[in-house]
């Protein structure tokens, strides 16, 4: 997030969209809830109706996958009516022109044709978002799960700055993160590209400086494969070893009949984690990894605040904490990693990460932690980015262009299925699945089919229905709710009974390598 | 009437700790206060409302109730003695009304050996500790008129100290505990209350709500308000002190052995109310909200109550808590003056 979760107070205007807040992020979608009840107005931009659509001031219904049309027709709305903010675009941005021009080509009949939202409703929702004294976007999978993810990203910025809600209190672009440490692992490093603080690879000085840190030579200065990439690689035969943590890619990977495939084709596997997962099960070894109880180390949390945890009680059997693991890999591999524990990596990342540098151990230890970037000791964190200017200088726009799903529903497959997660249930469910009163509450997958559908396709609540797609087949439960539009099915990725990652498309963005979890193309039939 | 010097407390407590389980306000991280075993270093009175009622010491989160093997099934009823320092006055009524819930038509053997291994000493109020505290108005605090073992009153430099039982009696016997002059304890006592009760705020509205619901006075879009809004965390539940409904679950401990456990539950999650068929009859989260408050402030208030107005006992956790202001406070303002 640009921004802080204590900022969402004061807010004058959340635009919300490819969110399911109070699901996923219930308390910051209680922030805004609380924020709406006193007087903030609310922009929905979701195909479902959510829990928020009961708060919304307006709710445009997109058709999936239209996100960029839909972004660039609010934009060009607010540049036709002469709504943006002429000084912050002159003076903190570039490239306003080429925005224009292709935000031009974005009129709201246009986009009501791509998007299936009725101008009148995009028309208000940009006046609305542009008027707010202070406006945040809140954004999350259902932006970025997309082959265009990073072109959505770049519209919700481009909006951002075309109307000056950036840089200030209560604005900003919020995505919001699904996992307790998900910035933290890649602020860490735990991407192909970069070292902690998203320093690059490609770099000179970067490698320079971090061959020095680890007193060796020679590190490899070539971009790695993204998690898509390498299943492809291994497939192959290309890729001939994995070591896998913390992640379940035979249930969270898009089309897992060919994860299963790819990692049965690995000369070698490991998988490290808490439980022994689908993906747990293929491996050549599984090294137990201790859960968050029992180890200690710092998390770094939507809002860029780094936080320690201790350990409260000790790991079962053989588990240990994943440092220790790695750190014992790496010696009987000849590199002699000594740390002697969780204080003295976060000394190291404070020496290697500017951004990190000063966020100590002393300094986080009794306190709510420090937001980064946090460059010295003397520095109190930072709340909110890009105040008076950017990383890099002037924000640049880089409009885009509307490109459609990778597939899109033809007379054989002619549903969109878009996936998502349940409030009661986390990911492929390796950890809520094994605790009972979660299973109570969401023993089973479910598929949201809309009432008009139903009734044309004789689908009664909690029929056994069969979804397929190219890719394979599942049977489920049907729920009948008008929660989902027309032609639109959704369903989750918890349950291995009815896994629905064997039917989605691992057509991924270009740039991120995310895959396509927000629409394919299925049919659905109800089962005999 | 017992008097005894502050700076004894600790010397006190590590006395009680040879013959018992002394839980008490420790000091945790960020300032936080949890009650837990007596630890010189971490205890403190320097507190106010801990976040947590002590339930947990007599209705764990997670408690083995039995284990069973290839000779029979075997309960597990903890007898452990333990004795809890410094609970506050609304507490103590949350557990004894909840000790009423809990055996009055069915024994509950876990609890109620729990409870009777427990001895209470209530810290009285001296006022309001945050401002959600409406004890006064539900007849609850800010001191216990029964159910403790011992009271302390905070008198600056020493506790007077009342005894409410044989037990507790026994406590203050001996050691650093002396007679005080007892027409000057209770005046002293007299106006320790008197002040403390004139500084907490009267929740108003909360006769005429308790009225309206005994009456059906209350429509559901009340409470579809609020269940529109609510995120389902049972924070509410867990924070409050007469909330003891719990979920049973079975597991294996290895080849031939297993055991049941109790854990909290909450009737704000759909599953528990829902049928094997799959009817839900409170099908909607208003409905779930409209039951949790009926049971605080409707029904069973012949029984349960214990003295107090009603099974809510005023220590306004629930209002300090829920991400998005479904607590007892809110709710009763809007039964009363309606929805904003």
């Amino acid at each position: 997030m640009t921004n802080s979760i204590v900022e969402f107070e004061d807010a004058d205007l959340f635009f919300v969209t490819g969110t399911n807040t109070t699901a996923q992020h219930p308390l910051i979608g209680s922030r805004v809830i609380n924020a709406v009840q006193n007087g903030a107005k609310l922009v929905l931009v979701d195909p479902r109706e959510i829990q928020l659509a009961e708060f919304a001031d307006i709710h445009l219904r997109q058709n999936i996958g239209t996100d960029v049309a839909v972004l660039n027709g609010i934009m060009n709305v607010i540049i036709e009516e002469d709504l943006y903010d002429r000084e912050f675009v002159e003076t903190r941005t570039e490239g306003f022109d080429k925005l224009k021009s292709v935000a031009s080509r974005y009129t709201p009949g246009v986009v009501e044709q791509i998007t299936g939202i009725k101008s009148k409703d995009l028309m208000e929702a940009a006046r609305l978002y542009a008027r707010a004294d202070k406006a945040m976007i809140l954004y999350a999978m259902g932006i970025t799960q997309h082959t265009t993810g990073t072109d959505n990203v770049k519209s919700c910025a481009n909006l951002a700055m075309l109307t000056g809600h950036i840089g200030r209190p209560s604005t900003g672009v919020n995505p919001l993160r699904g996992q307790n440490n998900v910035q933290g692992a890649c602020d860490m490093g735990a991407l192909p590209v970069v070292y902690t603080g998203y320093q690059k690879v490609i770099d000179q000085p970067v490698k320079d400086k971090f061959e020095k840190a680890w007193s060796i030579e020679g590190l490899d200065d070539k971009p790695g494969l993204t998690i898509t990439t390498m299943m492809a690689a291994a497939q192959r035969g290309e890729l001939k070893a994995l070591y896998i943590m913390g992640e379940n890619p035979m249930m969270s990977d898009p089309d897992s009949t060919h994860i299963e495939l790819a990692l049965s084709n690995l000369d070698f596997l490991v998988v490290q984690d808490i439980f022994l997962s689908e993906t747990a099960m293929l491996a050549d070894v599984v090294l137990p990894a201790a859960s968050f109880a029992e180890k200690s180390g710092t998390y770094t949390n939507t809002e860029r605040r780094v936080q320690f945890a201790h350990k409260a009680i000790d790991p079962p059997g053989q588990a240990r904490a994943d440092w220790e693991i790695i750190q014992d890999i790496c010696r009987l591999s000849g590199f002699p990693m000594d740390y002697t524990g969780p204080e003295d990596i976060l000394k190291e990342i404070n020496q290697v990460t500017p951004s990190y540098a000063g966020i100590t151990l002393e300094r986080i230890e009794e306190s709510f932690g420090l937001s980064w970037p946090c460059p010295n000791e003397d520095h109190p964190g930072t709340q909110y980015l890009h105040k008076d200017q950017f990383t890099k200088g002037l924000g640049t726009f880089l409009p885009c262009e509307f490109i459609p799903l990778a597939e899109v529903p033809d007379e054989e497959y002619d549903f969109i299925l878009t996936t998502g997660r349940v409030y009661y249930q986390y990911h492929t469910g390796t950890m809520s699945r094994r605790v009972s009163l979660l299973e109570r509450e969401a023993p089973e997958a479910i598929v949201e089919v809309n009432p008009e559908d139903a009734r044309r396709l004789g689908i009664r609540n909690n029929d056994l229905v069969e979804l397929s797609s190219r890719r394979g087949s599942i049977r489920l439960k049907a729920e009948i709710t008008k929660r989902v539009p027309r032609k639109v099915v959704f369903s989750t990725f918890h349950f291995k009974e009815a896994q629905v990652n064997l039917l989605t498309n691992p057509a991924h963005d270009p740039v991120s390598g995310i895959p396509e979890y927000k629409g394919c193309a299925v049919r659905i039939r109800r089962c005999a | 009437m017992k008097i005894l010097a502050k700076k004894d407390l600790v010397e006190v407590l590590k006395g009680w700790s040879r013959d018992y389980t002394v839980l008490c306000p420790n000091k945790v991280s960020h300032d936080e206060i949890m009650f837990d075993v007596f630890d010189e270093v971490r205890f403190t009175l320097d507190y106010t409302k801990p976040s947590m009622p002590p339930k947990s010491f007599l209705l764990p989160h997670s408690d083995t109730i039995f284990t069973v093997d290839e000779g029979g099934y075997h309960p597990v009823v903890a007898e452990k003695k333990t004795i809890l320092f410094g609970i506050r006055a609304c507490d103590m009524k949350g557990i004894l009304q909840s000790m009423s819930f809990m055996t009055v038509d069915t024994d509950d053997v876990f609890y109620r050996t729990r409870r009777e291994n427990t001895l209470a000493v209530v810290m009285a109020c001296a006022g309001p500790q945050n401002e959600t505290c409406f004890c006064t108005t539900t007849k609850s605090g800010p001191w216990a008129e029964t159910g403790y073992d011992l009271q302390f009153y905070d008198m600056g430099d020493n506790f007077l100290v009342e005894a409410g039982s044989e037990a507790g009696s026994a406590l203050v016997n001996a050691g650093k505990f002396a007679d005080a002059d007892e027409s000057g304890a209770l005046e002293q006592i007299r106006s320790f209350r008197q002040q403390a009760q004139e500084k907490i705020p009267q929740l108003m509205q909360l006769e005429e709500a308790m009225d309206k619901l005994a009456n059906n006075g209350v429509g559901d879009d009340l409470w579809e308000w609020f269940g529109k809004k609510c995120i389902v965390c049972g924070g509410c539940t867990f924070v409050c002190p007469t909330c003891t409904c719990f979920n049973v679950i079975d597991r294996k401990t290895d080849n031939s052995s297993g055991e049941r456990l109790r854990t909290w539950d909450a009737c704000l999650y759909g599953g528990f109310t829902k049928e094997a068929s799959g009817h839900n009859p409170r099908s909607t989260q208003g409905l779930r909200i409209k039951r949790r408050h009926e049971h605080k402030l409707r029904y069973f208030q012949d029984r349960d109550t214990h003295g107090g107005v009603c099974t809510c006992v005023g220590c306004g956790r629930c209002s300090d808590y829920c991400p998005v202001h479904i607590g007892t406070i809110e709710v009763v303002k809007a039964i009363v003056e309606g929805l904003s």
